[in-house]
């Protein structure tokens, strides 16, 4: 899960990475009021999931309160941004970049620090590597002195200013290991005249599986582009609005994402991808009707081939959501696996004429939508 | 010959007294597979199938040999019992949890690296060589799927094994031995560290591996077979080739940022080491028959 700038700060400062002043503002009115408490010039931040706010225009540093105010109202009013955070400007000698992540074939976390911070980090890898220090650190062992020591020097730093970026560094360390982030950054991480050093901003990502241990981290409305993938999320149900017109019901991942592109290679275009696998099998009539609020679909394309997720009880559970909802759109079934006999024999019985074949399931589902068959 | 495990194998099941735990034991008996006790804390005394429970592994080593570990066990208790069952000196095990935290999944790699253990999964269906042993959850019973043959099958998806594995048997061949290293954004086994154990079965003609977008597993292989390291044929299916950039579909991997982890990438750089690779799950037969004639 995604942290919005201003739950990483806080993370931040409950580890001891130093942050400016800020200031949550969900309203003009707040805006307003929070505008008093600044000294000018601030930062108006908009608060979403989105990379690259500043060249989006999401972000923007003003001199004066009723500057502030304009800016903020036109991010509420014309960009529906439902959150800003106001920061006071930080006067800064330089920028740094400085990340943990994860290094899934070494399985250590690996720091990423560069003097030139502010950029694309990215891009920076893939153009001049060699302006990138890492290092890897094995969790059960910690973060030692010899790591700090390869990356202080490795930045170029010198003096009291190792000092403080070690303990901003260790500080960081403690957070991604508190928090179960599988991302923390700090970019840009300015560095001040005075030499201390202060996060611009932050990017916090807890790892989804780590989500039960982190409590007072809700999903909202904000972390989601569709009002169907908030509900579905509530649900416990992976599910992705996409513009098309064909809404998959699929079990596995692997095998969704396999029928999302044998459904474009066919022509067609996919309206929702959905996935009932795992514990989530017997939920067909959960599944269903999510489908059915995607009003885009033309037709409802079910493939599964499991396991433990057996096609006898997802059989049973699409007939219990065909019974409910009476379904106006045609719906073509692939559902294999543990008892598919059965299965095949329930899905007869509502009618329909069950498939064994990927990849005829998926050319019917495409000639549905496209009118070529009905 | 089989990979990883047959039937001389030693298997303690970790978690037998569970609904998945004891149902499970029953159909890895069935397939052949020597579960020698089982393990679950608190149930001492219990049988399943007519085998002993344990409250530990220690324990049940008092009465018996084990070298194999099979884990029916909730991802918050995963990284705990791997550790009991490398500390019990077992180098082989396997886990279908889904859902370990990702900073344990690190910690289970790393150990299981220092004391040379092989641990597969987490979130994976298991390992079968067909008509021998099996460990996990597969279903060996669907005989167009579990056909016993010479392919070796590497997958990162349970749902999507089924699908190309039919797709293997149909074009008339059977496989060797599956290994499923599970859709965990870091996998506890990797692919290339399976290829040597295929490269050496002297049973397995060709490799098939069903990749998806996200990580550098697939790259990883065409390095091994740049190298030198694996010189058999090789197939590969890998799906999300038209997943939109950005959006997290399905297993925690498989998310693409930038051009690392594409499926271009992976195909790119399978194809220039030599292996194949099948855009559809139906043209893998085909390629297969292709290579192996």
């Amino acid at each position: 899960m995604k942290l919005f700038e201003y739950q990483a700060k806080d993370a931040f400062r409950q580890c001891g990475i130093p942050v400016p002043a800020g200031v949550l503002a969900g309203s003009i009115d707040e805006v307003s009021t929070a505008l008093d408490e600044f000294t000018m010039p601030c930062v108006v931040k908009s608060q979403v999931l989105h990379g690259g706010r500043g060249k989006a225009g999401l972000v923007r540093v003003v001199d004066n309160a009723d500057a502030a105010r304009e800016y903020a109202r036109s991010l509420f009013e014309e960009r529906g941004v439902r959150r800003v955070l106001l920061e006071g400007a930080v006067e800064f000698e330089n920028e740094l970049y400085l990340a943990i992540t994860v290094d899934a074939a070494a399985a250590k976390a690996t720091i990423l620090a560069c003097a030139e911070g502010g950029v694309d980090i990215e891009e920076l890898a893939a153009t001049a590597p060699e302006k990138i220090v890492t290092q890897m650190v094995d969790l059960d062992r910690g973060l030692s002195g010899f790591h700090m020591r390869n990356i202080a020097f490795g930045l170029g730093l010198t003096g009291d200013r190792i000092k403080a970026f070690n303990k901003v560094l260790s500080a960081l360390y403690q957070a991604f290991r508190k928090f179960d982030a599988e991302l923390i950054e700090i970019n840009p991480l300015f560095m001040t005249k005075e030499g201390t050093f202060i996060a611009g901003d932050g990017k916090l990502s807890i790892d989804d599986n780590s989500i039960a241990r982190q409590p007072g981290y809700e999903i909202t409305r904000d972390h989601f582009d569709h009002e169907i993938e908030y509900e579905a999320a509530l649900a416990g149900i992976p599910y992705l609005q996409f513009d098309g017109d064909i809404s998959l019901m699929c079990a596995g991942a692997g095998l969704t994402t396999t029928v999302f592109d044998l459904i474009n290679y066919a022509g067609g275009s996919v309206a929702n991808y959905l996935e009932f696998g795992g514990p989530n099998y017997t939920r067909a009539v959960d599944a269903m009707e999510l489908c059915l609020k995607n009003e885009q679909a033309k037709v409802i394309l079910i493939v599964t081939f499991g396991t433990v997720a057996r096609a006898d009880v997802i059989a049973k559970g699409l007939a219990d959501a065909v019974a409910k909802f009476k379904p106006s759109i045609p719906i073509v079934t692939c559902i294999r696996g543990t008892n598919e006999e059965e299965a095949f024999q329930i899905l007869r019985d509502l009618g329909l004429t069950p498939l064994s074949e990927t990849e005829e399931a998926v050319q019917q589902a495409v000639d549905i939508a496209a009118g070529r068959i009905s | 010959m089989s990979i990883f495990i047959d039937q001389s194998n030693k298997v303690v099941v970790q978690g037998m007294t569970g609904k998945e735990g004891s149902y499970w034991t029953k159909h890895m008996q069935d397939m052949g597979t020597n579960v020698v006790f089982g393990s679950t804390p608190g149930k001492e005394g219990q049988q399943v199938e007519g085998i002993p429970v344990y409250h530990t592994i220690r324990r049940g080593l008092r009465d018996h040999d084990v070298d194999t570990a099979m884990l029916f066990v909730p991802p918050a208790y995963t990284k705990d019992a791997i550790f009991e069952a490398l500390d019990a000196g077992i180098r082989k095990i396997v886990t279908i949890a889904d859902g370990i935290p990702l900073h344990e999944l690190l910690q289970i790699r790393s150990a299981a690296k220092s004391c040379g253990a092989m641990v597969v999964g987490g979130n994976t269906s298991g390992v079968i060589s067909p008509g021998k042993a099996m460990m996990g959850v597969l279903p060996y019973w669907i005989e167009r799927v579990y056909k016993p043959g010479r392919i070796g099958v590497m997958t990162r998806s349970g749902s999507l094994t089924n699908e190309v594995t039919a797709e293997v048997v149909k074009a008339g061949f059977g496989v060797s031995t599956l290994m499923g290293v599970g859709g965990d954004s870091v996998p506890l086994t990797r692919f290339a560290e399976i290829l040597p154990l295929y490269q050496a079965d002297p049973d397995t003609d060709a490799v098939v591996i069903i990749g998806e977008l996200g990580g550098t597993m697939e790259e990883e292989v065409a390095q091994a077979m740049e190298s030198g390291a694996f010189t058999k044929p090789l197939v590969a299916f890998i799906g999300g080739r038209t997943a939109p950039k950005g959006k997290r579909m399905g297993h925690a991997g498989a998310i693409v940022t930038g051009s690392k982890g594409t499926v271009e990438a992976k195909v790119e750089a399978l194809t220039s080491a030599g292996g194949r690779v099948a855009k559809k799950p139906s043209m893998l037969g085909p390629v297969l028959r292709e290579l192996i004639t």
